[in-house]
């Protein structure tokens, strides 16, 4: 299986076309200006529908950045059975 | 008309400035406090001259959600320099021909913001701020109502950037008839996540400012309940917003479990909210009123406001006139309509601009003597209020008869399960067209498809329903229709 940081990256390509490389663990809203509030929207589905997940209101308040990100989206990943990954 | 100070607006709002003026950045925390504002209006007036720009230059102002771009743009206002607004997120994609197309002969930014297109070309880029220079050691420039204060930046229907030309008497006239259509008090403090780049976040501005109330940005509305616990810290009195805001705060936000007392009301413009959205956010924040307004770049901001005890028997009603306003309905001869019938809706009055710069032929087709074309299809009832039923160029046509997008996506969106809908036309070989439709859909929804397809009016033809995670939205959070298209 990929990497998740590199899945992350994908779902960022996916919601604000941008070079997936340029998204690295450090990179916050003021690195990408996309990444406003109609985008971090866009990016909670691109990242559901990368990994499979839903997301609720908290979730998306504690998304301030890419490390953040990979957090949730890490202990989320680890309560679902890994035969529902996709 | 003689020249004069008393006409510069950014003179005037400064005269007006109070005990509870600031200008807030809620992401630092940075206050800049009513006794300095002034001072640092007045830094950026003397900056900009200093470098070499004399009155009716042109610059460019990116606009972001921290107070500097504010001082920037009242700075070269309080000058008598033509600030033409950019909004931020756009500088690298739009602002080029902004500043090709005004003429401009500098561009400022914010701490942080870069702006290759104008490095490479050698244009001047002043970044940050100036020192601040005492308020009496300079005068606003001299002007009349009629002189051009801003540029601002309009998407015509081709997407070309127009700049729509508002003079310091268009600016005075609108501020005042928002001020009095809303009740501002004297110590009122508003939230606002838009940039003055756009006419809306401008009128907050200028409005709370004039009433010798403050302004808090906050950029982080990504995080909505961040915004949300801000407008309790700074205690701010108003909120504003386009309906993809109200729709996240409903949605993608705890506004049900972060109470706001302090609240005293929503203004809401940019678009058609559905009246059940309205109705949740009263239900939710009680002690707010909700303002619904309605209005264009074109002219200066506001046109309309439905006061708030009439949400009740006027809801999906964009109000009253403003009282210095005129409006009409005219058919497509020009001929003014009597109520009840759809044409254009056309507004004459103090804050009607005067048109764009440097484009005649678009100013000939938008403005006619005194009056704007809104280019919005609209009706008037029996009491005056004005009924929005679309832009012209936002209907389609189906076995004949019109029917606008609006009216379809409020009837869809009223369906359970759904959140939001966006629709767009298709040719169709029986109907003429026919509706496809982009819908938002509740968690875990299922049969939504079927519900709205069992709920289409038997007049109206389907193509498709396509169920979407998010419909596009320009940086103003409004629907995007030409990127809709590329979706069909």
């Amino acid at each position: 299986m990929e990497d998740v940081l590199s899945r992350v990256q994908k779902a960022f390509e996916s919601a604000f076309h941008i070079d997936p490389q340029t998204v690295t663990i450090d990179s916050s809203p003021d690195d990408i200006s996309a990444w406003d509030s109609m985008g971090h929207v866009e990016l909670a589905s691109s990242l559901e529908r990368t990994f499979g997940l839903t997301f609720d209101v908290d979730d998306l308040m504690e998304m301030e950045n890419v490390k953040e990100i990979l957090r949730i989206v890490q202990s989320k990943l680890e309560k679902v059975p890994s035969a529902t990954i996709p | 008309m003689q020249r004069s100070p008393e006409f510069n607006f950014a003179g005037r709002l400064l005269q007006r400035l109070g005990e509870k003026s600031a200008l807030i950045d809620a992401a630092t925390g940075r206050v800049f406090s009513g006794q300095d504002l002034p001072d640092l209006v007045v830094g950026f007036a003397a900056g900009f001259l200093s470098i070499g720009l004399q009155a009716r230059d042109r610059v460019l102002i990116s606009c972001g959600l921290r107070p500097p771009s504010t001082l920037a743009y009242l700075g070269a206002v309080y000058a008598g320099i033509v600030p033409v607004l950019v909004d931020e997120r756009a500088l690298a994609m739009s602002g080029e021909a902004l500043f090709t197309k005004a003429g401009a002969k500098a561009v400022w930014i914010g701490e942080g913001v870069r702006c290759d297109w104008a490095r490479n070309q050698n244009v001047p880029v002043l970044a940050g701020g100036f020192d601040p220079c005492p308020v009496h050691s300079l005068q606003p420039a001299p002007c009349t109502d009629g002189d051009l204060a801003v540029l601002m930046p309009t998407s015509g229907s081709t997407g070309s950037p127009r700049l729509v030309m508002v003079s310091h008497g268009n600016l005075r006239a609108n501020t005042e008839a928002i001020i009095r259509s809303q009740h501002l008090g004297t110590d009122e403090r508003a939230m606002l996540i838009m940039p003055v780049s756009y006419c809306f976040g401008a009128s907050v501005v200028h409005t709370h400012l004039y009433q010798g109330g403050g302004v808090v940005f906050d950029s982080r509305f990504m995080f909505s309940d961040k915004v949300l616990h801000s407008i309790n810290t700074y205690g701010c009195t108003t909120f504003a917003g386009v309906p993809a805001v109200y729709n996240i705060l409903l949605r993608r936000s705890n506004i049900r479990s972060i109470p706001l007392p302090g609240l005293r009301r929503f203004l809401q413009a940019g678009g058609a909210l559905a009246p059940e959205s309205i109705r949740e956010i009263q239900r939710v924040v009680p002690t707010a009123e909700f303002f619904v307004m309605y209005g264009q770049t074109e002219a200066t901001a506001r046109i309309s406001c439905l006061p708030p005890d009439r949400l009740g028997d006027k809801a999906g009603s964009a109000g009253l006139p403003l009282e210095n306003l005129v409006v009409r309905i005219v058919d497509d001869e020009g001929r003014e309509l009597p109520e009840g019938e759809i044409g254009e809706n056309q507004v004459r009055g103090p804050s009607v601009c005067s048109g764009y710069f440097d484009d005649p032929e678009a100013t000939a087709r938008k403005f006619a003597d005194g009056w704007l074309k809104t280019g919005d299809f609209a009706c008037r009832d029996h009491d005056g209020y004005l009924w929005i039923k679309g832009r012209g160029d936002e209907f389609i046509k189906m076995r004949g008869i019109r029917v606008s997008f609006a009216e379809v996506e409020a009837k869809v969106a009223a369906t359970p399960g759904v959140d939001e809908c966006a629709a767009a036309a298709v040719p169709h070989p029986e109907a003429g067209e026919a509706l496809v439709l982009y819908v938002v859909t509740g968690d875990g929804e299922s049969g939504v498809v079927e519900r709205i397809r069992h709920a289409f009016p038997p007049q109206w033809t389907c193509a498709s329903i396509r169920v979407v995670a998010e419909l596009p939205k320009t940086v103003n959070g409004k629907i995007s229709r030409p990127q809709l298209r590329t979706l069909a």
